[in-house]
């Protein structure tokens, strides 16, 4: 009785060792992954690895491009089969375009993570899985980010990290004003030791180059672009220039200003809505000017938390309701363009009943008179 | 002395950007960091301002009176700079005020005298903060390439005077001591942390920016505190709490990073 007593105790501190040290050898899960802390790139990129890992035929990773130091940029596919073999559209969000902005790339971390977890469950987000595939881009400006994390000195770098041009002595351009949208034209400065200097022609960067190049490709697929930056707890719509005006730009207003509701509705921090002549300053060059003038519709910017406290270095606990807010006004402007482009399947649906009912009255019309 | 009335003695606020600013880097050795700790103030061009008052219009004007959307950026930069002026005058290391919101805006072409602002803002008690006060302000931007700054006046000043909290009375009895040396750097870090202890140095530092941010400011700018980069404690004179401060800010409109040291000193 003891020896198969202490056999069964031995058998079963084994096989608890065994799974012990299994779950050490394997990676963790991205279970076990903070998205209430700020990640450096590997983690993200060993991030990225294990999403796509946990998520096979549902999720792929792409790199569409190189930084200027040679890193692969890259983004992360979300994609559901859509059930009727439908043409799919898509979504394309961006994040840490500016590298000090660490609160963005969290926010697509977070994303990400919201639409793995709800697209099953949720009835509209599984309706619009469907419908829409999604391009995720956690990190756009790897070569900045990285600069940021070197230590409390480099924190506040905002540009790209391409060498000075001839001339001049400083690093870096603003890959929110190098865009092929009004290049050069307004809220640029010319001098490369500016953190709004623009480069040296339009999409000179090759984080600007990868962008325009993908998105370029399909812009009869991508049917809502969002760029992610903080701060301030604003949506900005096109455009920059304060003298030209999208032709979409009612529709813009509507849904960027149900967006700033929907955000502010979260937490009672408020978010406003507008151009950013009117409510920030003019600017040309930037990436959701580009999309827009490229002819996708829903061409956004979100500045996230906060207003002015804490301002770039944001703290870790407002992760958490910085992301909740950024979801809400996401997913509003996601609804709203995708309401717009499939309200066929809506239509269909109510077609299809009525013709039913029809049917059913002719029928029971026949059979009550005719089998008289 | 201690905290009652809060007369900033701002010495030595100098505003200059440094060769090794943060935003621009040497680009000698391309893996570099950024530079070494900026020296208080050693190695930088010194900007002094000079309180030069705004010439009196002569000649009666033709004044342009333009209603602004209170949302957009001019009512709101307008509105930062009545914060500044608000900080310079009541802001201590425990009350910040600031605005919720602009409800009203106009705008007063005073020709050589300058751009008048006229506002109603409500504003905002970080020590009392369900209830906020409705107040006119007007900020004049005077006119002239080199920048000066902003005259400010709000109607309710009178009604924002406090007394010193005890919180005040005690941070201040504590840090005068003899033997009390605070130091400390990049506040917050760069997860967005600060020290407890910390925090009412941090916010000290944001009241004393308010006096170059309104220095600095016209219809140009909108600054906020980035960084305290480094802050030491000078010796007591005379019992008096001294601070030097090296503080980071942020331009959203140039999105530049200046650097700025102060000297603290209550009076």
């Amino acid at each position: 009785m003891l020896k198969s007593g202490l056999l069964f105790l031995l058998l079963s501190f084994s096989g608890c060792a065994a799974l012990l040290f299994r779950d050490i050898v394997q990676q963790s899960t991205t279970r076990n992954y903070d998205y209430t802390k700020y990640h450096n790139m590997s983690e993200i990129s060993a991030w990225m690895e294990q999403i796509v890992k946990e998520n096979p035929g549902v999720v792929t990773s792409q790199t569409y491009g190189k930084t200027f130091e040679g890193r692969d940029i890259t983004l992360l596919k979300i994609s559901v089969a859509n059930p009727d073999g439908k043409e799919k559209k898509a979504v394309w969000m961006d994040c840490g375009i500016h590298a000090r902005e660490w609160i963005a790339p969290a926010f697509c971390q977070w994303f990400v993570r919201e639409v793995l977890q709800t697209y099953r469950t949720d009835e509209k987000m599984k309706e619009m899985v469907q419908n829409l595939d999604f391009y995720v881009t956690p990190v756009l400006n790897i070569d900045g980010y990285v600069y940021t994390w070197i230590n409390e000195t480099t924190r506040l770098w905002r540009k790209s990290r391409s060498p000075p041009p001839a001339n001049c002595t400083c690093y870096g351009v603003d890959l929110n004003r190098n865009f092929n949208a009004n290049w050069g034209t307004v809220g640029v400065s010319t001098d490369c030791c500016s953190n709004t200097y623009c480069g040296e022609s339009p999409a000179s960067e090759k984080e600007a180059q990868a962008v325009t190049e993908f998105v370029k490709n399909r812009t009869k697929e991508i049917i809502c672009f969002l760029t992610i930056h903080s701060y301030g707890q604003q949506v900005l719509l096109p455009y920059g220039h304060p003298q030209i005006m999208a032709p979409n730009h009612a529709e813009l207003l509507e849904a960027g200003t149900g967006a700033a509701k929907a955000m502010t509705a979260v937490h009672k921090q408020e978010y406003e809505a507008g151009t950013p002549p009117e409510i920030l300053y003019e600017f040309s060059g930037s990436s959701k000017d580009w999309a827009r003038l490229a002819g996708i519709p829903f061409s956004y910017t979100f500045e996230l938390r906060d207003k002015n406290e804490f301002g770039f270095l944001l703290p870790e606990d407002q992760i958490q309701p910085a992301c909740q807010e950024a979801y809400a006004g996401a997913r509003h402007i996601i609804t709203y363009a995708h309401d717009k482009f499939f309200t066929d399947s809506n239509n269909a649906g109510a077609v299809s009943a009525s013709i039913t009912l029809w049917v059913t009255a002719l029928t029971s019309y026949l059979i009550t008179y005719v089998l008289e | 002395m201690n905290w009652f009335c809060f007369v900033w003695t701002v010495l030595f606020s100098m505003v200059w950007q440094c060769p090794a600013a943060p935003s621009t880097p040497s680009p000698t050795a391309p893996g570099s960091t950024a530079q070494d700790e900026v020296e208080c103030p050693s190695n930088c061009v010194l900007l002094i301002y000079s309180n030069r008052s705004t010439s009196e219009a002569q000649d009666p004007l033709v004044m342009t009176s333009t209603e602004l959307n209170p949302d957009h950026y001019e009512a709101q930069r307008a509105a930062h700079a009545v914060r500044y002026y608000l900080n310079t005058l009541y802001g201590t290391p425990f009350r910040q005020l600031s605005f919720s919101k602009v409800h009203q805006a106009r705008t007063e072409d005073l020709g050589e005298a300058g751009m008048k602002y006229l506002l109603e803002i409500s504003v905002k008690d970080s020590l009392n903060k369900s209830s906020e006060k409705l107040c006119s302000a007007e900020v004049v931007y005077p006119r002239g390439e080199t920048q000066q700054p902003p005259k400010v006046q709000i109607s309710c000043a009178a009604s924002l005077q406090l007394n010193t909290s005890a919180e005040e009375e005690d941070f201040y009895k504590r840090y005068s001591a003899a033997d009390s040396a605070v130091s400390g750097k990049d506040i917050p870090d760069s997860y967005g942390h600060v020290d407890p202890e910390m925090v009412p140095f941090w916010k000290l530092a944001g009241v004393a920016s308010t006096f170059i941010m309104l220095n600095e400011s016209n219809e140009n700018t909108l600054y906020n505190l980035a960084q305290v980069a480094k802050i030491t404690q000078l010796e007591s004179q005379n019992g008096q709490l001294r601070l030097e401060y090296v503080v980071l800010l942020h331009d959203m409109i140039s999105q530049v990073i200046i650097i700025a040291c102060i000297t603290t000193s209550d009076d």
